[in-house]
């Protein structure tokens, strides 16, 4: 074996050895630590791209655990939206890694390495092919999650965490249930294998595996904060510290992969499509009235995730290879905008304090220093400072991903959405719902975002101006930086995620390369 | 240079300019300027660079692969009616940007100002240029964007601030319309190219969808545009720089909604629906908006008015399906651009020397602004279109439309030309007013300062302006002629009607009604002037109804008060309601499809009944009802009676061939006992009470709901087992196992055999998972305090150990023995009942008995263990026995058998499995032990150190 | 039998379920320990083998497959079992807590009528 064929592995390994490593180093090395931190974020982007890169053939790469044939041993598949979510959640943990360098990580006890374990265990559960691994990485994730939700305590975080966490305990549950129920009736528990064995099941027992698929999906869309059963999701969001929720933005992504994959490669894309559309339209709807009856900036932002999330799932319920594709673009687009929006909330309402400072080197750095300013007399502006202007800025653009508008990524995802959905003749009466629900959720973002814009960068009465390490400005434009790329060349992308749409809606080449031509 | 290069130089320079802008240093002003006035220059200069490609009526086209995914190229497409309004808008930006160096005050923060402006036009000439709809609605966007921010440039001000959120609202709402809109147009025309869709005008006029599509674009348009019943936000945007809506509201953003009708009339105009809708929403701001500007008493007001009043009048024409309408609208459209732009800043000179701009205080103004004063007549007079003058020449065409106008309503074609000359009268009356009002009468009473003439190049643009309004006005043919020619033929290809640009056509009906206007609003002011004199604020014969605080109102109740309550009354932040929901999408997911597939069971028949087990499970059944029953107010009670129910499943793991089941569940059991009662004593104290008839009876219902819920989930869940249970075992992948544990595992208990080699892997991930957490624990208890309160009645710290009640003494001589059974459970692991979990938890438990026996500090002074480098070391054990693999070229936790030869045992076979599961021993002592720990800690642990 | 064995797993998870929807948080922490005690038997009937033996094999023996209980459910029932044990814990602590930061048991953090 030479090393390429390792790679689907590391990135499951190497932030275990790191997050262990880091617990055996003491607690007060926080400089040590944030140094290997960041070098393992750095690896993994750098084995994220290149498993990028191998995954985009006909064939995903496999591997075999233990060295134990497929249906047997625990396999990881890396096929392209693997690959893609893996880079996805690399570059969202690099982003947030340096953010918190600022002092998020001194804020808590073994924040390295609660990370790491999170990147753990989403890089698993995306990779994985075998159902019940997937419980364990999805289990995995949540404990970490759980410790970044409670990452710096204080009461408003435990409340919405015990909250958080109780809800996450019953859907884990329902998950097992799930997966045992679909071992009972069918015996195996490797994805391709399921795939194969279920169309052969006799009808009866169909059922029982149709029932124990529909209890895993129940707890998949837990995760996704699908309506009704996304109730916890603002408030926790909202409640957790910057770096967390920014990652957050991530994990209610991990429900829609899961539900994505799972449906289509054991049931083809067939039952409960209905389900999925009528679930993801009440999403979109609540989402868009909560964006704006939230005043709190950090609602706002959960809500726009479960706009993003009743998207992404009315959209899929098409079960329609562009559509998926572009589903899946606006995927990447919104993560990458509504994390940079979470770690910029943060910046925003961060009242001046003591501790942080270095402004001046922000400013100069971005060259937007305002030299001698004179009294400004009757109708005349005064001038924001950099750093105002520089968040601001920010937040515009924030705002427009969020809204869907240009020049950010959301308009061509919507674009590209709205195209597929009214592509067939004649257009049907959910895509009708889906073109309103989205120019509603456009005009929600607009109204909700300026409301908040205006309000905080604008009718300001004394503006303290927050004191910003630069440090933490830099993963918030680089964010926004990958997002401009996505609009001005939002052709390579948009081809990769199309061979991996397609691939997911023709899963013969999954199983294919799972179990070997049969 | 090369006709790409000059495309994209067209479109690229403002916004590189725009990107310069915002690193100029906040006080260079005339840098500032300088380069804004370069680029719009530069961008007008390429524009007459291409003047002989456009005369000849050719077509400028530039692909850049965008979206080839898609099928969306970014297009640059620069055709004879996108370049006219491209000379347009770099023009007059031009000498906004003149006009705005002297106008901005110091104080102001000019990069900003700049940035934005050089962006919004940037985003125009997008807009104008685009090859396809998308790239279209996208610029589109932009200009809203950028306007918004113009708009509120002076934010410091709540009018500046209201305004543009409105504008932005307003507008943004209009281009998502639109932006549905260019979808359906790009499905019906099979391309969203522009060119296919202007070729593909009979197929969409004939299509079912054309309604929907026609009625979303409009939405764009007559928003962006100001028309009825949307032409209330332009006057609030009134609030801005004057600079800006000398721009915005004279030759940019205003006219992209006339730009994008005229654009696609030659795909959407030509049906009764186009007419009705444009017409009709022309028609009423046509008059609106001219009678409403009467009555104004802020100059910028006015004028706001009447630039509503006036787009209505592009936008009539445009309605009238009729190609010289278009020639009409077009020639209008650059006339309005040209008056109405020296007309504001004419406003803001005024405004800036005087200190006002209520015509009310003003008056008399002629003294001291003699040449202001005059162009600004000349102006106001082409405004009011007076002969000699453009405005003159695109009114007769109206007037001379109005009488030919042929709709589906003769009412209406009767009406038009009396509406057409209402509104000559009302246009006139308000310009009259304008000039009159403040130029005229007594020297001006009270004014902030005194006025004076500006500076000369302040006043430039203006003259500029006024003499093109009077050039074109006196030789129309000469001036304007070609370049009107380039744009309408461009438009409308061969529909292009003949149309003669002449002044004086003869003593025509429509000459007439310009005398019958003249006249008649001449008239109407002096019938007007004592009651304007009056300066009242409401408008006679109009209900005292704004649009704006409509929707101001209708705004807030809507996406405020009624989304808080939909949000409450369709969500929740409480957690029971939450669990419900939860408990019951479970509960459907997993009896529907059964339920409808009409599920029976299984064919296999029952097994004897053990009575001794089925004795043992009633008393689960009843524990776990007990339970239930008793955990609100005896907890220990419930506590031990879980208890019992869990004891009751070890056996069933006994008796049901799974000792290492009933091990770990025994163990497991043990050690959440114990953790229930560290944590047990932190909880308020709950003291049973009855139930009041009235607390019960509003109670009832909720728990009768939930009851239910209960009842079904057991119901559900036992079906599904019982079920599965009757039914035989699939072919599963057991099988293997069975068959591979000792060849090629290495251990005989296939059970553990699966947990450290075959299912390696989840075994990594549940250890971490077991790590996470007590990191997790650990960091909310270290620094957490008890509440005083819960310490008030404190057991001592030993005292937990009278809750187990066993004596301290035998609890601290098991630990060495403790110690012993962990390493041979530990050993044995992979061959009979036991592992490296079941051993972690015997020695953690060792520990903690340690230090319920002995108290923290005792057993702390005794054994000093590190959790986190047990954990640690445990999971690096267990990653690098993993990776070893590797070195053999293996894939990750390949296991591999070591056999030695011993002297005494004899021959002993080593699987590195082994030392996997060492790894999951070290990694449970630690985080087990970790987490006791530290709620042992607790106890010790008071308040106030 | 079988019939005995669902009637049990039914037991616990409905009194689990009941407990779940309970305003205290001691209650919901111990319905949650009676639900993945029906969740652990429920994985393990999964496997159900009428008189299965014990899954052990004797070194070199031929293994007949059908006289075994399923080891799978088993490794999985383990796995379960140590993650709702962690998890458990964590529910515990973090109750501890919110209790001592809120001063009161109630899942939401405050009574239901303050």
């Amino acid at each position: 074996m030479n090393w390429s064929e390792h790679l689907p592995i590391v990135p499951v390994v190497l932030p275990l050895a790191a997050g262990a490593l880091m617990l055996v180093l003491d607690e007060r090395r926080s400089t040590l630590k944030a140094a290997i931190s960041i070098a393992t974020l750095l690896l993994l982007l750098v084995a994220a791209l290149a498993l990028l890169r191998l995954a985009d053939s006909p064939t995903a790469p496999v591997y075999a655990l233990g060295d134990w044939p497929a249906p047997f041993g625990i396999v990881l598949v890396a096929d392209r939206l693997a690959a893609a979510m893996v880079l996805l959640a690399a570059v969202l943990g690099l982003a947030a890694m340096v953010f918190s360098l600022a002092r998020w990580h001194r804020a808590g006890p073994r924040f390295h390495s609660l990370l790491q374990f999170l990147l753990m265990g989403l890089n698993g559960a995306f990779l994985t092919g075998d159902l019940f691994n997937l419980f364990v990485f999805f289990e995995l994730l949540l404990a970490a999650s759980y410790g970044l939700a409670l990452h710096g305590s204080g009461t408003a975080r435990v409340r919405s965490s015990l909250h958080y966490i109780v809800i996450n305990l019953g859907a884990s549950l329902l998950f097992l249930i799930g997966v045992s129920l679909i071992y009972g009736v069918a015996g195996t528990l490797n994805l391709a294998h399921l795939a194969q064995r279920i169309p052969q099941t006799a009808a009866v027992d169909r059922a029982l595996v149709e029932a124990g698929a529909a209890v895993l999906f129940i707890a998949f869309l837990v995760k996704a904060g699908m309506w009704p059963l996304g109730f916890w999701l603002p408030s926790t969001y909202a409640a957790a510290s910057a770096p967390a929720a920014a990652l957050f933005a991530i994990l209610s992504k991990v429900g829609f992969y899961a539900v994505l994959r799972i449906w289509l490669l054991l049931f083809g894309g067939g039952v409960g499509s209905e389900l999925l559309f009528y679930g993801g339209v009440a999403t979109l709807a609540f989402g868009i009235i909560g964006m704006l009856a939230s005043q709190e900036l950090g609602r706002l932002a959960g809500y726009s995730l479960l706009v993003s999330s009743g998207t992404l799932l009315a959209a899929i319920s098409r079960s329609d290879g562009a559509v998926t594709a572009a589903a899946l673009f606006y995927l990447v687009a919104s993560t990458l905008g509504i994390a940079a929006l979470f770690l910029l909330i943060e910046l925003v309402q961060r009242s001046r304090e003591p501790g942080a400072d270095v402004l001046a080197v922000t400013a100069e750095a971005f060259g937007l220093a305002d030299k001698d300013e004179e009294e400004p007399e009757e109708q005349s502006g005064t001038e924001i400072p950099a750093v105002m202007a520089l968040l601001g800025l920010s937040f515009v653009c924030c705002a427009l991903l969020v809204a869907g508008l240009p020049p950010l990524p959301g308009f061509v995802a919507k674009f590209g959405l709205l195209a597929a959905v009214l592509a067939p003749e004649p257009i049907s009466a959910r895509a009708w719902a889906l073109l309103a629900l989205l120019t509603l959720a456009g005009l929600a973002a607009v109204i909700a975002m300026g409301r908040a814009g205006v309000r905080i960068f604008w009718a300001a009465e004394e503006r303290s101006v927050p004191r910003v390490r630069l440090i933490e400005i830099t993963p918030i434009a680089g964010l926004l930086a990958l997002c401009f790329a996505l609009t001005l060349a939002p052709g390579p992308a948009m081809r990769y995620l199309q061979d991996a749409a397609l691939a997911l809606h023709a899963p013969q080449g999954y199983i294919e390369s799972v179990l070997g031509r049969p | 240079m090369s006709n790409e290069a000059l495309l994209i130089a067209l479109l690229g320079l403002p916004f590189a300019g725009s990107v310069a802008a915002g690193f100029f240093p906040a006080n260079a002003r005339n840098r500032e300027a300088w380069l804004a006035g370069a680029v719009a220059l530069a961008v007008q200069g390429l524009a007459w660079w291409v003047y002989p490609e456009m005369a000849h009526a050719q077509v400028l086209r530039l692909d850049l692969g965008w979206l080839p995914a898609l099928g969306l190229n970014f297009t640059i497409r620069l055709d004879g009616f996108a370049w006219m309004f491209s000379v347009l808008v770099s023009g007059i930006g031009f000498l906004v940007v003149l006009y705005a160096r002297y106008y901005m005050s110091p104080a102001d923060p000019v990069p900003r100002f700049f940035a934005f402006f050089l962006a919004f036009m940037g985003s125009m000439l997008g807009v104008v240029l685009s090859g396809n709809l998308i790239q279209l609605v996208f610029f589109w966007e932009l200009t809203g964007l950028f306007s918004f921010l113009l708009i509120g440039y002076w934010h410091h001000n709540a009018a500046a601030r209201d305004g543009a959120r409105m504008a932005l609202i307003i507008t943004s709402a209009g281009g998502l319309c639109l932006f549905a809109g260019a979808l359906l147009l790009g499905r019906i025309a099979g391309s969203y190219d522009l060119d296919v869709v202007l070729r593909s005008g009979d197929a969409i006029r004939s299509h079912a969808l054309y309604l929907p599509a026609l009625l979303l674009v409009l939405a764009g348009t007559l928003t962006k545009s100001a028309q009825f019943p949307f032409h209330f936000w332009l006057p609030q945007a009134m609030a801005a720089p004057t600079p800006v809506s000398a721009y915005l509201h004279s030759a940019a953003m205003v006219k992209l909604g006339v730009f994008l009708m005229a654009r696609l009339w030659p795909v959407l105009a030509g049906t009764d629906a186009w007419m009705w809708t444009v017409g009709m929403a022309g028609l009423v701001t046509l008059v609106l908006g001219a009678y409403l500007a009467i009555f104004q008493h802020d100059l910028k007001g006015l004028l706001a008015y009447s630039t509503v009043s006036h787009l209505g009048l592009i936008t009539v024409l445009l309605g009238l399906n009729t190609p010289l309408g278009v020639v009409a609208a077009v020639f209008h459209t650059l006339n309005h651009a040209t008056f109405k732009a020296s007309l504001f800043m004419a406003a803001g000179i005024i405004d800036h020397e005087t200190g006002t701009r209520d015509i009310r205080r003003l008056s008399g103004l002629y003294r001291y602004l003699p040449v202001t004063a005059t162009l600004a007549m000349v102006a106001a007079a082409a405004m009011a279109g007076v002969p000699l003058l453009n405005g003159f020449l695109s009114k007769e065409m109206f007037f001379a439309e109005s009488l030919e106008a042929e709709g589906p309503l003769r009412a209406i074609d009767r009406a038009l030309p009396f509406i057409a000359t209402a509104w000559g009268m009302f246009s006139v009356a308000y310009s009259v007013r304008f000039i009159h009002g403040v130029f005229f009468g007594p020297p001006p009473a009270g004014l902030p300062r005194i006025p004076q003439e500006p500076p000369r190049w302040m006043r430039f643009p203006i003259e500029f302006l006024v003499l093109a309004c009077l050039a074109v006005g006196a030789f129309p043919a000469l001036t304007i002629g070609p370049f009107l020619d380039i744009g309408v033929r461009s438009l409308l290809g061969a529909q292009a009607p003949s149309y003669s640009l002449a002044v004086w056509h003869g003593f025509t009906t429509p000459f007439v009604m310009s005398l019958v206007a003249l006249a008649g609003g001449v008239a109407l002011y002096a019938l007007l002037f004592r009651y304007l004199a009056r300066g009242e604020e409401r408008t006679p014969l109009l209900p005292a109804i704004d649009a704006r605080l409509i929707f101001d109102r209708v705004l807030l109740v809507v996406s405020w008060r009624w989304a808080r309550s939909v949000e409450t009354l369709f969500g929740t932040r409480r957690l029971q309601p939450q669990l419900r929901w939860l408990v019951l999408a479970a509960l459907v997911a997993g009896v529907w499809p059964v339920w409808r597939a009409g599920l029976d069971a299984g064919p296999l028949p029952w097994s004897p009944i053990d009575p001794g087990l089925a004795a043992a499970w009633a008393i689960g059944a009843v524990c776990a009802l007990g339970a239930a029953w008793q955990a609100k107010f005896h907890r220990f009670a419930a506590l031990m009676l879980a208890g019992g129910a869990g004891l009751v499943v070890c056996l069933t793991f006994m008796r049901m061939a799974a000792p290492d089941l009933a091990l770990t569940q025994l163990l497991v059991e043990i050690v959440t006992t114990v953790l229930l009662l560290l944590g047990l004593r932190w909880l308020p104290k709950r003291i049973p009470f009855a139930w009041t008839s009235a607390g019960a009876r509003a109670a009832l219902p909720r728990r009768l709901r939930d009851l239910a819920l209960a009842g079904g989930c057991g119901l559900g869940v036992a079906a599904l087992a019982y079920a599965v249970m009757t039914r035989p075992l699939p072919e599963t992948i057991s099988s293997y196992f069975m068959q591979n544990a000792w060849p090629r595992g290495g251990g005989t208990n296939v059970v553990n055999v699966i947990i450290v080699d075959f299912r390696g892997f989840d075994t990594l991930g549940e250890i971490s998972v077991l790590a996470v957490v007590s990191i997790a624990v650990y960091a909310l208890l270290r620094r957490f305090r008890p509440a005083r309160e819960s310490l008030e009645t404190p057991p001592r710290p030993q005292d937990a150990d009278d809750d187990l009640l066993v004596p301290a003494v035998i609890m601290r001589l098991m630990f060495p023995m403790a110690g012993m059974l962990a390493g041979y459970l530990l050993l044995r692991g992979h061959n009979l009942p036991g592992g490296g979990f079941a051993a972690g938890l015997v020695l953690a438990l060792a520990v903690i008995l340690q230090y319920m026996a002995g108290g923290t500090r005792w057993a702390e002074e005794r054994l000093a263990i590190r959790p986190s480098r047990w954990m640690g070391a445990g999971l690096l054990l267990a990653g690098a026995t993993g990776a070893g693999a590797w070195a053999f070229a293996h894939p990750f936790l390949t296991s591999h058998t070591a056999h030695l030869q011993l002297p005494v045992l004899g021959e002993l076979h080593l699987p590195s499995a082994l030392l996997f599961d060492l790894g999951i021993f070290s990694l449970v002592v630690g985080a087990t032990g970790l987490i006791l720990i530290v709620l042992a800690h607790q106890s010790v642990r008071h308040p106030w150190n | 039998m079988e019939l005995i064995v669902a009637l049990l797993i039914g037991t616990l998870a409905g009194s689990g379920v009941w407990l779940l929807l309970r305003p205290r948080t001691f209650q919901v922490i111990v319905g949650l320990s009676l639900l993945s005690y029906a969740v652990n038997l429920f994985i393990f009937v999964m496997g159900w083998v009428r008189g299965g033996r014990p899954p052990f094999v004797e070194p070199g023996a031929v293994v007949d497959f059908a006289r075994f209980a399923d080891p799978l459910p088993q490794a999985l029932v383990l796995t379960a079992i140590v993650i709702s044990f962690a998890t458990t814990a964590l529910l515990l602590v973090v109750l501890v807590v919110a209790r001592g930061l809120t001063g009161t048991d109630h899942v939401d953090g405050q009574e239901p009528d303050a």
